[in-house]
C-alpha cells in the first residue's frame, strides 16, 4: 500500500485582476514505502507547492491525497499538524531553523511539541546529532554555524520523530557543492536505514538522480521519467 | 524616477503598513486637540463660575444732579441688565460709643442704605444677630469690635462736612464678599489696590435718605484713610477723593450671553458698558466689577493649560512612541517595498526620500484623522462649553496645534528607525539575532543622570507649585513655578529609560522565561518565552510602553482623586458637612427632627453666635459634641496637642468645657483648666456673661472662620442663656449630596435655606481648583487605555511579521493552533503583567510627586493621596480587555499566514 498517494490533485491561486495560476495541475502520484522519489523541475513549476500539498499545509482545489492512509481533505487542522508532528519529516531548503534556539533545541522541537517529556527529547536529539556527525555542536547557538551544518541540524530535526515519511524541498540548493553532496548522502542513508519513503523536490540532476523514482514536473503537470 | 509619485504609491499599495503608522499619529493628535479644547471649555466653566460667585455685576455711579428714575429706565432697558437694585452709601469720618463715661472711637467707614430686597437678590449683608430694624443699624463684626458695641448701644458718626448722627444698634451684619462694592469708585485708586473699609453700618435706605444724607453737604468728600493715619505721602500716588455719598444702581447681568473666553468675556462687558453710559450720557459712570473679577483669568487659563497639557504629556508622547512599533511592526514590508524600488533603479537618496516622504505624508493624514477625532470627542464631552467659547475658532487653533505638533514629532520618530531598516536593505538582509551596539542614551547613562537631575531640581525647588495670591483687585489669582514641572518631566523621562534599560536586560539574560511560561502553556509557552528573549529590544519596548501608559493613566486617576478628596474636605470644612439647613425663620434643637428623611443620615444642630471675649467679638461655635464627629469632617490636625477624638471627649467631660482659638489662647495666656467669661447674646439679644473651663485649642474647625473662634457644648450655652435657638443644621447624606440636598430643600420647603458640598466646591474654587478635571481624567484615561491596547498589538504583529517564516516552519514541523496561539498568548501574558505591575507602581508614584504641583492650593494640604481602588481595578479591566482584542487581532493574522508562501521567502 503506498505511504502517499495523489489522484487528480489540483491547485490554482487567483489574484485579483489577474488570470488564475495552476500551480499543480492533475496530479497523479503513488510513492511506495521505503522509495525515495525526485521530483525534478525548474523554479515556479509547482514543486513546493506539490509538497505543500502532500505535507497538509495546502489544501486541494480538485483531487485527493491520501497520507498513510489518511485522506488530508477529511482530517482537521489540528490532524493534520499531528500527523505532520508524529509520522512526516520536513526539510527545507533555507533551513527553517529557529534562531533563538540552540542546535539541539531546534531538533528537540518536533517532539516538545508532540508532549515528549523534557529528558528523552534531549536524549533522542543528541542521538540525532550524533547520526549527523555535529555532537560537538549541541549547545551551538544556529547563528554560530556554517550552512552545512544548519541544514544537518534541519536534516536531524526532521529525524528525531522517527518518520514514515520525509519531504525534503530543496535541501542542498542553499549549499555550495561539497557540503551539498555530504547532505544528500546523510538524507538519504538515514532514511533508508529507518525504511522511510523520501519524496525530494528539486531542480538538480545530480540529486535526483540518487532516486529510486523519477518524474519531472513543469507547469504544474508531473510526468515520469528522466527530464531530456 | 517621480519621487512624489513613488511616495504615495507607497503609502496606498502598502495599506497594513501606512494603517499601522497612522495609528500613533492619530492617537497623538486626537489626545492633543482633545486637550486643548478641554483647556478651551474650563476657561468657559472658569468665567461662569468667576462670575457665579460675583454678587454685583456692575456698579452704575449717578451723578450728584442725575435722575434716578431716569438711570433705572436706561439700565433696565439694556437687553444684558437681568436684575437692577437701588443701593447708596455715605461716609463717615469716625464711629464712636460712649459707655459710662468712657469714649471708644473708630476711624473712617461706611453707612449704606438698603431696600428690603436687597440681600435676598444679591445674597450680601445678611444679619447674623439681631436684625436692620427701622431707625437703626445692623453693624459688621469689625465695627463691633473695635467699639465694643452691641446691639441696644448707641453709636455717634461724624459725617464729611462736618455733620453727625447718632443711631442704635441692632444687630450684626456680614459684610464678606462686599469688598468690591465698598471700596472706592476712582480705577486708579483700585488699580492701586485700596483696602475696602471695614467699619460698615447698614440701615435701610429710606432711614439713610432721611437721617443721614440731609447732613452732608452735596461738595463733601470721603477722608483718605491714608492721610488721615498720618501717611507721610510724600511719594504716594494721589488719587480722586471719593465723594461723600454715592447712588448707585448695582446691575446683574445676564451670564448666559457671556462668550466662554474670559478675554471675550472682557469684550462683552465693556460694550454692555459703552452702550449704557451712552445712554446715560453723562449722567453715570459703569464701574465693571466682573471685568475686574475676569481680570486674571486668562493669566491663570494659560496656566492652567500648560497644568491640563502637561497631564496629558505622557500619553501624547506614548501615542508618537506607537509610530515606532508601527514601523517595526510593518519592518517587512518596508523592506519589500524597498528591494522593489531598488530593482527598479532606485539608489540609496531617492529611497530614504520616497519613504521619509511617506512618512510625511502618513503623519500628516494622521494628524488631521486624529484631528477629527479629538475635534468630535471634545464636542461630545465639552460641547456646551466649546459652543459658548465660540466652537470654529477653538477647533481651528487646537486643530492647527495638533497638526503641526503631531506631523513633525511623529515624522522624527518614525524616520530613525526607517534610516536603520533601510540600511538593513541596503546591506542586502537582515540579522535575526543581531549584535546591536547598546544606544547612545545607554552608554551615556542619561537615564541616570535624568533621575539624578530629576531630585536635584525637586530639591532645590522644593514646595515650589500652584499657589493662591491676591492680585491688585484683591481677587484671589494663581502663580504657577515652571520648575514644578521640571522634576516630574525628569523622574518620568529618566523612569522611562530605566525601565527600557531593566526590562532588556533581564530579558536577554533570563532563561527562566521560557521554563516559567512552558510550564504553564506547555510547548507554546516554551516558545513564547524564547521568543521574548529573542526579541528583548522589541519586547521591553512594548512593556516600556505598556507600563507608562498604565502609568500615565494611574496617576492621573491619583492625581484626580486626591484632587476631589481635597476639595471635598475644603468644601466640608467650609460647609461644615455634606448639607447644610439655615432655618429662616426662628429654629431650636426639636426643628432638626425635620430633616430625617430619605437621603439624610445623621443631622446634628449648630449654633454660631456673635460673642464678646473681652471688648473681642468672636464666633462661638455651639455644638453636640457626641453626634458632630458623625457629620462633619473632623481631623486630627484641627486641634492643637489633641486629636479630634481626644478634643470631643474634654467637650464631654464638662458641660462647660470650651475649645478656644490658638490665637486667642496666646492674647489672653490662657491654658486647659482656666476660667473663661464670654459675653453672649440672651434670647433677647443682651449679652449676659457666661462661665466656661478651657479644654484645649482648635486651630481649624467646620464652619469656623479663620482667626477668633471658640467651641462649646450646645445644651451648656442653651441653659445658660436660655436662648435655644440654633443657626443651622449640619447633616451627612447617604449618596450624592446634590440630589439629597433638592429632595431635603423640596421637603423643608421655603423656611430653609439648604446647601450642599457641590455648590460649596464651587464657590470656594479659586480659578483652576473650580475646573472639574473628570472630562480630562476621561479623555486622558481612554487614550491610555488605547495606547497599551495598540502598542502590544503592534508588538504583537511585529512579532508575526518578523517571525513569519519561523511561524511557517512550526507549522511545517507540526505546531497545532493552539500551541501557536499559546506562544502569542504566552508573550502577551509577559507583556501585560509585566507592563501592569510596573505601570500601577510606577503611576502611584508619579501621581503622588504630580500632588505637588497643587501644594498650597488647598487648605488643608493633602496629607495622604487618595487611591481610587475601584477606578484602577476597572482601568485594569479595561487593559487587560484591550489585551485580549490586540491578542484576538494578532490571532487573526496568524490565521492569514500562508505557510508555503512564507517558506519561500528568503
Amino acid at each position: 500500500m503506498s505511504v502517499i498517494s495523489c489522484r487528480h490533485l489540483t491547485r490554482r491561486y487567483v489574484q485579483r485582476g489577474i488570470d488564475p495560476v495552476v500551480a499543480v495541475d492533475a496530479v497523479d502520484l503513488d510513492v511506495e514505502p521505503g522509495t525515495f522519489v525526485a521530483v525534478e523541475g525548474p523554479s515556479g513549476s509547482g514543486k513546493t507547492t506539490l509538497l505543500g500539498l502532500l505535507a497538509g499545509l495546502e489544501v486541494a482545489d480538485e483531487g485527493q491525497v491520501i497520507v498513510l492512509g489518511h485522506d488530508l481533505a477529511h482530517l482537521s487542522g489540528t490532524d493534520r499538524a499531528r500527523l505532520r508532528q508524529r509520522q512526516v519529516g520536513i526539510v527545507f531548503q533555507s533551513f527553517g531553523l529557529i534562531a533563538s534556539l540552540r542546535a539541539w533545541e531546534n531538533i528537540a522541537l518536533p517532539l516538545a511539541l508532540a508532549g515528549v517529556p523534557a529528558g528523552e527529547r534531549r536524549r533522542r536529539s543528541l542521538a540525532v546529532l550524533e547520526e549527523v556527525d555535529l555532537n560537538h555542536a549541541a549547545e551551538a547557538r544556529i547563528d554560530e554555524l556554517s550552512g552545512g551544518e544548519r541544514q544537518r541540524v534541519g536534516v536531524a530535526r526532521a529525524l528525531v520523530i522517527e518518520p514514515a515519511i520525509i519531504l525534503a524541498d530543496e535541501p542542498t540548493g542553499s549549499l555550495d557543492e561539497g557540503n551539498a553532496a555530504g547532505v544528500l548522502v546523510l538524507l538519504t542513508d538515514a532514511v533508508r536505514r529507518r525504511g522511510a519513503s523520501l519524496v525530494l523536490v528539486t531542480h538538480d540532476p545530480a540529486s535526483a538522480a540518487l532516486a529510486d523514482q523519477r518524474f519531472r514536473m513543469r507547469d504544474g503537470r508531473l510526468t515520469a521519467g528522466v527530464p531530456a | 524616477m517621480n519621487l512624489v509619485s513613488h511616495t504615495f504609491r507607497l503609502v496606498l499599495r502598502e495599506p497594513r503598513r501606512s494603517l499601522a503608522a497612522l495609528v500613533g499619529v492619530t492617537i497623538a493628535a486626537a489626545l492633543i486637540s482633545s486637550v486643548l479644547l478641554f483647556g478651551t471649555a474650563s476657561g468657559t466653566t472658569v468665567t461662569r463660575r468667576a462670575l457665579a460667585g460675583l454678587p454685583v455685576d456692575a456698579q452704575v455711579v449717578l451723578g450728584p444732579t442725575s435722575d434716578a428714575n431716569a438711570a433705572l429706565t436706561i439700565v433696565r432697558a439694556d437687553p444684558a441688565v437681568k436684575a437692577v437694585t437701588a443701593f447708596e452709601l455715605a461716609h463717615f469720618d469716625s464711629a464712636a460709643r460712649n459707655s459710662a463715661g468712657t469714649a471708644t472711637q473708630t476711624s473712617v467707614g461706611v453707612l449704606i442704605g438698603l431696600d428690603p430686597s436687597y440681600s435676598a437678590t444679591t445674597g450680601l449683608f445678611q444679619t447674623s444677630a439681631g436684625s436692620i430694624a427701622p431707625g437703626q443699624v445692623a453693624i459688621s463684626r469689625d465695627l463691633a469690635s473695635n467699639l465694643g458695641a452691641v446691639p441696644g448701644n448707641s453709636l455717634a458718626f461724624a459725617l464729611p462736612g462736618g455733620g453727625s448722627v447718632t443711631l442704635t444698634v441692632s444687630g450684626i451684619v456680614s459684610i464678606a464678599g462686599a469688598d468690591l462694592l465698598l471700596g472706592p469708585i476712582d480705577a486708579a485708586h483700585r488699580a492701586a489696590g485700596a483696602n475696602s473699609p471695614v467699619n460698615v453700618a447698614v440701615m435701610s435706605r429710606a432711614d439713610l435718605e432721611a437721617q443721614v444724607l440731609p447732613r452732608i453737604p452735596a461738595t463733601a468728600t470721603a477722608a483718605d484713610p491714608a492721610r488721615g493715619s498720618g501717611a507721610t505721602g510724600g511719594t504716594a500716588p494721589v488719587f480722586t477723593p471719593d465723594p461723600a455719598v454715592r447712588r448707585e444702581l448695582h446691575i446683574q447681568l445676564d451670564h448666559a450671553q457671556l462668550p466662554g473666553d474670559p478675554v471675550a468675556a472682557q469684550t462683552w462687558l465693556d460694550t454692555v458698558r459703552r452702550r449704557v453710559e451712552k445712554q446715560g450720557a453723562g449722567s453715570l459712570q459703569w464701574v465693571d466689577d466682573a471685568s475686574a473679577s475676569l481680570e486674571p483669568l486668562a493669566a491663570d487659563l494659560a496656566w492652567g493649560q500648560i497644568l491640563f497639557v502637561f497631564l496629558a504629556l505622557p500619553g501624547i508622547l506614548l501615542a508618537l512612541a506607537l509610530s515606532r512599533l508601527a514601523a517595526d511592526a510593518t519592518a517587512d514590508a518596508t523592506r519589500r517595498h524597498a528591494a522593489l524600488l531598488r530593482a527598479r533603479g532606485a539608489n540609496r537618496n531617492q529611497l530614504r526620500r520616497i519613504f521619509m516622504g511617506a512618512t510625511v505624508v502618513t503623519a500628516g493624514v494622521g494628524s488631521v484623522l486624529g484631528v477629527v477625532l479629538g475635534t468630535a470627542i471634545g464636542l461630545g464631552l465639552f460641547g456646551a462649553e466649546l459652543i459658548s467659547a465660540g466652537p470654529v475658532e477653538a477647533i481651528l487653533r487646537a486643530g492647527g496645534i495638533a497638526i503641526l505638533l503631531t506631523t513633525i514629532l511623529a515624522s522624527l520618530s518614525a524616520v530613525l528607525p526607517l534610516r536603520a531598516q533601510l540600511r538593513e536593505e541596503i546591506a542586502a538582509g537582515r540579522q535575526e539575532l543581531q549584535r546591536a551596539r547598546a544606544p547612545l542614551w545607554q552608554r551615556l547613562f542619561l537615564d541616570v543622570l535624568a533621575l539624578v537631575a530629576g531630585v536635584v531640581v525637586y530639591v532645590i525647588a522644593g514646595g515650589s507649585g500652584i499657589h493662591p495670591v491676591l492680585n491688585a483687585e484683591g481677587n484671589p489669582t494663581v502663580t504657577l513655578a515652571l520648575t514644578s514641572f521640571l522634576a516630574p518631566l525628569l523622574f518620568w523621562s529618566g523612569g522611562t529609560l530605566l525601565l527600557l534599560r531593566l526590562v532588556g536586560g533581564v530579558l536577554r539574560r533570563s532563561s527562566w522565561l521560557a521554563k516559567a511560561l512552558g510550564r504553564l502553556l506547555g510547548a507554546g509557552g516554551e516558545l513564547a518565552g524564547r521568543s521574548l528573549t529573542a526579541r528583548a529590544v522589541a519586547a521591553s519596548r512594548a512593556i516600556v510602553v505598556l507600563a507608562l501608559a498604565v502609568s500615565f493613566a494611574t496617576s492621573v486617576l491619583v492625581f484626580d482623586a486626591t484632587y476631589r478628596q481635597q476639595q471635598r474636605i475644603d468644601a466640608e470644612l467650609t460647609l461644615g458637612a455634606d448639607l447644610k439647613a439655615v432655618p429662616s425663620s426662628p429654629a431650636t434643637v426639636a426643628d432638626v427632627a425635620h430633616l430625617a428623611g430619605p437621603g439624610v443620615g445623621t443631622a446634628t444642630p449648630f449654633v454660631d453666635r456673635v460673642v464678646y471675649v473681652g471688648p473681642e467679638a468672636q464666633d462661638l461655635l455651639a455644638i453636640d459634641s457626641a453626634v458632630l464627629p458623625g457629620v462633619a469632617p473632623l481631623a486630627d490636625s484641627f486641634f492643637q496637642g489633641s486629636t479630634a477624638a481626644g478634643a470631643m471627649r474634654a467637650l464631654q467631660a464638662r458641660p462647660d468645657a470650651i475649645l478656644v482659638s490658638a490665637e486667642t489662647a496666646k492674647d489672653y495666656s490662657i491654658v486647659p483648666g482656666d476660667r473663661i467669661r464670654v459675653r453672649v447674646p440672651d434670647a433677647s439679644g443682651v449679652l449676659k456673661t457666661v462661665e466656661f473651663t478651657m479644654a484645649g485649642v482648635a486651630l481649624e474647625f467646620p464652619t469656623a472662620p479663620k482667626d477668633a473662634f471658640l467651641v462649646a457644648n450646645l445644651s451648656y450655652v442653651a441653659a445658660q442663656t436660655g436662648n435655644d435657638r440654633i443657626s443651622f443644621v449640619l447633616a451627612r447624606a447617604n449618596g450624592d449630596a446634590g440630589s439629597v440636598a433638592s429632595t431635603v430643600a423640596t421637603r423643608l420647603g421655603s423656611g430653609w435655606q439648604v446647601t450642599d458640598l457641590g455648590t460649596t466646591t464651587a464657590r470656594i474654587a479659586n480659578s483652576i481648583t473650580s475646573v472639574d478635571l473628570s472630562g480630562l481624567v476621561l479623555l486622558d484615561v481612554a487614550f491610555a487605555v488605547s495606547i497599551a491596547a495598540v502598542g502590544v498589538a503592534l508588538f504583537l504583529l511585529a512579532g508575526l511579521s518578523e517571525r513569519r517564516r519561523e511561524l511557517a516552519t512550526l507549522v511545517a514541523i507540526g505546531a497545532e493552533s493552539r500551541q501557536i496561539r499559546a506562544s502569542l498568548l504566552g508573550e502577551t501574558l509577559f507583556v501585560g503583567i509585566a507592563g501592569l505591575a510596573t505601570g500601577l507602581v510606577i503611576g502611584g508614584l508619579v501621581g503622588l510627586a504630580l500632588l505637588q504641583i497643587l501644594a498650597g492650593v488647598f487648605d488643608p494640604p493633602a496629607e495622604v493621596a487618595a487611591i481610587p481602588a475601584g477606578l484602577l481595578a476597572a482601568m485594569t479591566l479595561v487593559v487587560i480587555a484591550a489585551l485580549g482584542a490586540a491578542l484576538a487581532l494578532a490571532d487573526r493574522g496568524l490565521a492569514r499566514l500562508s505557510v508555503v508562501a512564507a517558506l519561500r521567502e528568503r
